[in-house]
This record gives C-alpha cells, structure tokens and sequence, in this order.
C-alpha cells in the first residue's frame, strides 16, 4: 500500500504527456536563454527591430530616453537616426506613428515575449517557410497560419517545407545560417530587454543582496551558537 | 550620585510611570523575557517566525504597490508595467509581493504540516490550531483577490472560474454572483471592490488573527516535536527546567533561520521572479480581454492541489439537483473545512507522529504524498488518466481525517518520554 502510494509521486511525473510543451507543429521550442547584459547585441538587436520590425509593430511601453540610458546611445544618434522625427521627444513611447490597433493585426511588442517565452519568440523568427497557400506566400511552424510575412527572408533566404516536415534552404540570403540565428539572439535579446527594462540592473545586483544574507547568516548563527551554549 | 545611576533611575522612574498606566513591562516579560519555550525543537517550529516575516514584506511591499496602482479596468494592467518600468524600485517591490506570496504559502504548508506531524492543535491548543486554519482561509481569499488586480489574462479567466463556482450554487448561485460582481460580468466594478478588499479588509482581519494565534500559544505554552509536556517539571523559580526564555533563545535561533529564508526568496525576486511561469503566469503578461479565452486555465502552484481536487468531482446527483460543479464546490470546500475540526478527530493519547502508532503514520505519508500529487496535476490540463488519479488522491486527501477517529483510538503508541 505504502510503496503504491510512493509510486503515484513518480507516476504523476510520467504521465506529463508529450503535446503540453508543444511548440506550434515543432515537438519542442529551440532552447535560448536571452541575456541582456551584452549591451553590443541589444544595440545589434535593437538595428534590426528598427529595420524590420517597426513598420508594423509598437513598442508602446518603452521609452525613448530610457532606451537611450540602458543600450548606451549618443544622443545625436537617437535624435537624428533613430527617432527621426522632430515632434517626437525622447521621453515618447516607442510607438513609430503607428496607429494604436494595427490593420494586419500586428501587436504590440513589449511584452511578447513575456508571454510567449524567448524560446518560442527565436524559433519563431526562424522557422518561416514558403507557401503558396497563404496570402503572404509563407507560413510559419511555430505559428501556423499566421499572418506576419516573412520580413527576415532577405537575410535567411528562402526555405521550404519537405515532406517529411522539415525545413530546407532553398535559395541562400545575404547572411549564413550561423550569422542569421546569432542575428535572432541578438534580436530576441533586445526584445527581452523591452519586455522588462529593469533586468538588467535586477540580474546585475541580486548578487549583492544575496551575498550580503550570507554573511548575515553566517554572522547570526555564530550568535545563536553562543546562546545555543547556554542552554544545552 | 554619579551620572550614570543618575541616568539609570531616571529610566526605571519613567519606566514605572508608563507602567502604571500602560503595562509595557509586564508585557514584555510575560511574551518576551519570561515567557518559556522548550528547550529542543526543530526547524519545523521556525515556520510560524518566518510568516510573520513574509507577512511584514507583503505589508510593506503592498504599501509600496498602492501609490502607484489604479484600480480601474483602463489603467490597472498599464499601472502594473508602469510600476515595473517608471518607479523606482518598482520592479523590487512588485517581484518581492509576487514572490512573498508564494513564499507565505509555502511556508503556511509546512508551518501547517508540523501541525499535523507533532499533533500541535492538540488539547489545549485547539484555538491556536482554529486561529490558524482561519488564517489559512483569509489568505486563500487574500491571493484569490490579489491575482486578480493586475488585471491581466489569467488574472481575469482564472478569476471567473472561481466565480463561477458561486453561480453554480442551487436557486442563489447566479444572483450571489452577481452580488459579488458588482456585474454581470467580471469588470472593472469587480477589480475595484477586490482592491479594497485585498488591501483593507483581509490584511485588517488577518493582524487580529495573527495576534489572536500567538496570544492564545502564549497562554498555552508552545509545543515540541517530542510532544513532552515541559509545565511538569519545574525550578525552584518555576521556569520550566525543559525551557528556556523566548528572549534570547528563541529569537535568536530564528535569525538564521531568516537569514536563510531571504538568500532563498532573494535568489527568486532577483533571478527567476516568474518561477519558470509558475509565479507569475505568462498569460498574465497580456491585458485581461474578455473575448479571448486562455487555452489552458491554471491557477498559481499554491491553488494547484485544491483546483485538482475541485477538477477531481466529475460527476453530480442529479436527483438532488446538484451539478457536477456544484458538487465539486462542495468538496473543494469541505477539504479546507475538514481540518478545522482536527483537533477533534484525533483522539490519541500521544500528540508526536514520533510515538504514534503505524496507522498514524502511513495516513501522514498518504496525506502528503496525495497532497503534492493533487498539486502538479492542477497545474496540468485534464485528461482521463489524470482525473482518474485525481480522484484517487482526493480520497486518500480525505481518508487520514475521516478516518482519524478510528485508527487513532486502536493503534498502539510508545510511552513518551518524561523529560526533553
Ligand atoms: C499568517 C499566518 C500565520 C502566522 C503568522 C503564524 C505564526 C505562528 C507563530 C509565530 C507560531 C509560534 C512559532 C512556531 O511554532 O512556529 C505559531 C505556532 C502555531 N501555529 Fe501558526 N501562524 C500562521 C498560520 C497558521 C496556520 C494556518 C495554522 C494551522 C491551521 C497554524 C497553526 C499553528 C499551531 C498549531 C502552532 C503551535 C505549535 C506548537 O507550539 O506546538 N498557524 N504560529
């Protein structure tokens, strides 16, 4: 009975069926781990959300000037490449002069990765193929369906479907397979960053706060031995 | 008279003055300096330190929080990424009340668990244990209402889900639902009375609970693991000779203790504050919208083992009008219910696991081990084998009660030592 019961702990575990952790079609995601202490790949990442990304998505919780301070970015460089428009102030939102509800259903992209995962997000931006049945003329294994078009195909090349359901290069682009995945890094880096802007500092400095409990403990349970003594 | 007794008579003058009419002294020594506990215990009896200590974070960090919340349907989820972003600290803050709530129940479970093992809510301590259980559902009620204010996917859908439980109620359900509303439908009228709920009403409710709890462990005197009664035996000054004074024994073994409970909750604040999605739950990072459906509805880990079991009731009475929900409700409710009245179902003539006999120890491993399993399914979607278990684990969760009385009374217990 007591060994039955034992049992059900491990059993629980195995019936976590494959299907939970499905990624779109894929079984899985591709694993990334974003880190966004590598201020070059942000301001990489933040190059091709700029090129690619922002004519149709927002980033409407993240500031100007914040982005400014956090990625190291001149001022002139800001001002002049990168907002590029004199009526916009640095403390503006990251909105492009988009309109608010985007007309091919393109969301706002703070906090998507949030939600999504930053794995889902790099396979996503990689798993793009040719299909003549959308009206973009691709699909997507991750995200079948959906309606983004291949935006990135110039710097990947084209890919296409086999039938055993991979995916093949058909026609090279203008970056490696290797550039263009560490390009998504850096892409989906600069995303994460956007979705929490504070992580930087918080993954910088927790170490300070946990170092400063360990001699906090160390220091209050040589006091507790000492009254400990007392006692015994 | 030199300075310093000068000095010293001057303290212990005001001092007298303030006790003749406020009784600081008395108190001090009485809960304090004078006030016995058992010499050895183990680090099960720390628990109840570290909930006052998460109960101070969340009161701060809470505090904290409010200046800058709107508790309105427009601006509750923006003022969440505003605190997260534009105020100072403001991630700090709402990633140590997210994790300090995971941390209180955390710590609740085992606080509560101890309970159970050395027999705690034994006579006398029937109304610290009744104090406790009462706890136990102001902070369920506390979290339910908490998750809903940042007003995002799952705060929302999750929401309605428990909602919907009172509609689901006979004759009265959907007007009490819509009673609690404030709505027909979950709105911003919902999110801003469970803000002043979750702020005002039940933190005021649980301080009173929280100091009735540790009164009525003082008047009792606290127990240990061994389940000895250290009153028996005395010095010539009548402390216990198993005893010790709460100050400096106690407090200062639960320094360390602290110590150790903010290197653990700090590594989470700063370096997985979503806990893998089990903390914070992606959907929530999306505006609630109540046109778009979550795929999967899970609740926060610390429900986890109680939805399992709300999930477990597939089936109703249909001659009596109850709905498999209803039913589900029903025993959902009695599982929370059922250990207020533990006290009274044990009728051993030990209080410690230790010396209790085999029954007593297979329905504590059939408890536990039911408990978690509940929990990791409730986080799962349903399927047919998982309910099946589901069910399984719902009757052994029950089975250590009901059955309590019985083999508590027949089994054969180990004489219990006089002294620690
Ligand atoms: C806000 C929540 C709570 C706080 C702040 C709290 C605090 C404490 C403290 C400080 C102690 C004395 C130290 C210790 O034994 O750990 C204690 C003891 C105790 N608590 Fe709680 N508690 C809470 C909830 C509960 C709950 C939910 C239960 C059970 C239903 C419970 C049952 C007990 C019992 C039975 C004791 C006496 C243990 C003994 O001395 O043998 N408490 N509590």
């Amino acid at each position: 009975m007591k060994k039955f019961l034992i049992l059900l702990i491990p059993l629980s575990i195995f019936i976590y069926s494959a299907g939970e952790n499905k990624c779109g079609s894929l079984e899985k995601c591709d694993y990334y781990s974003a880190d966004v202490h590598d201020t070059y790949s942000l301001q990489r990442g933040l190059g091709i959300y700029m090129n690619y990304c922002s004519t149709c998505h927002t980033l409407e919780l993240l500031r100007w000037n914040r982005l400014q301070r956090d990625l190291d970015i001149p001022e002139t460089i800001l001002i002049e490449d990168l907002i590029a428009n004199p009526d916009i102030k640095i403390a503006d939102y990251m909105t492009f002069g988009l309109p608010e509800v985007s007309a091919i259903g393109a969301p706002d992209l703070t906090l998507r990765t949030r939600v999504r995962g930053e794995d889902w997000i790099y396979t996503y931006l990689r798993t793009f193929y040719e299909d003549p049945e959308q009206l973009t003329g691709t699909n997507n294994l991750v995200y079948p369906g959906t309606s983004m078009p291949n935006i990135l195909v110039g710097l990947q090349g084209i890919q296409t479907l086999d039938n055993d359901g991979t995916i093949k290069l058909k026609s090279e682009g203008s970056l490696s397979r290797a550039e263009f995945d560490d390009s998504m890094k850096d892409l989906v880096n600069f995303l994460a960053y956007a979705s929490e802007p504070a992580r930087i500092t918080r993954e910088k400095n927790g170490i300070f706060v946990i170092l400063f409990f360990i001699i906090f403990t160390a220091v209050m349970w040589l006091l507790y031995r000492e009254y400990a003594k007392e006692i015994k | 008279m030199s300075e310093k007794e000068n000095s010293k008579s001057f303290m212990s003058s005001m001092m007298s003055w303030i006790d003749r009419r406020f009784p600081v002294t008395e108190n001090l020594e009485r809960h304090l300096t004078k006030h016995p506990v058992p010499k050895k215990v183990n680090f099960y009896y720390l628990f109840g330190a570290l909930l006052m200590v998460v109960f101070m974070i969340q009161v701060i960090t809470g505090i904290w929080l409010m200046m800058f919340y709107t508790n309105t349907e427009e601006g509750a989820f923006a003022s969440i990424e505003y605190i997260m972003r534009d105020v100072e600290y403001g991630w700090l803050m709402r990633y140590m009340h997210s994790t300090g709530a995971s941390a209180f129940f955390f710590l609740m479970y085992f606080h509560m668990f101890r309970g159970l093992l050395y027999g705690s809510y034994q006579k006398p301590k029937e109304l610290v244990w009744l104090f406790g259980c009462f706890l136990l559902f102001l902070l369920m009620a506390e979290g339910f209402l908490g998750y809903v204010l940042p007003w995002g996917q799952m705060s929302y859908w999750a929401a309605n889900v428990i909602l919907s439980l009172f509609g689901a109620i006979p004759y009265i359900g959907p007007d009490l639902q819509v009673w609690i509303q404030g709505d027909f439908v979950l709105s911003g009228i919902t999110l801003s009375r469970f803000f002043a709920l979750h702020v005002v009403v039940v933190p005021l409710l649980m301080i009173a609970l929280v100091v009735f709890h540790i009164f009525a462990l003082h008047e009792v005197g606290a127990g240990n693991p061994e389940g000895v009664d250290i009153e028996k035996h005395r010095d010539a000054k009548g402390m216990p000779l198993d005893g010790a004074p709460f100050h400096p024994y106690k407090t200062f073994s639960a320094l360390p203790a602290m110590g150790i409970f903010f290197i653990v909750f700090f590594a989470i604040v700063f370096f997985a504050p979503t806990g893998g999605g089990y903390l914070i739950e992606k959907p929530n990072f999306e505006e609630a919208n109540f046109l778009k459906t979550p795929d999967h509805i899970a609740p926060v880990w610390y429900y986890a083992p109680f939805y399992s079991i709300l999930r477990a009731v597939t089936f109703g009475i249909p001659f009596l009008g109850i709905t498999s929900k209803f039913l589900g409700f029903i025993i959902f409710a009695a599982s929370i219910a059922i250990l207020f009245v533990v006290p009274w179902l044990d009728r051993s003539n030990v209080q410690s696991i230790r010396y209790k006999g085999i029954y007593s120890k297979i329905a504590m491993i059939l408890f536990a081990s039911s408990f978690i399993t509940l929990g990791y399914l409730g986080t799962k979607p349903v399927n047919e084998l998982r309910t099946l278990i589901a069910q399984i684990c719902t009757i052994f969760y029950f089975a250590p009660f009901i059955l309590m009385p019985i083999y508590t009374k027949y089994e054969k217990t180990l004489e219990v030592p006089e002294r620690l």
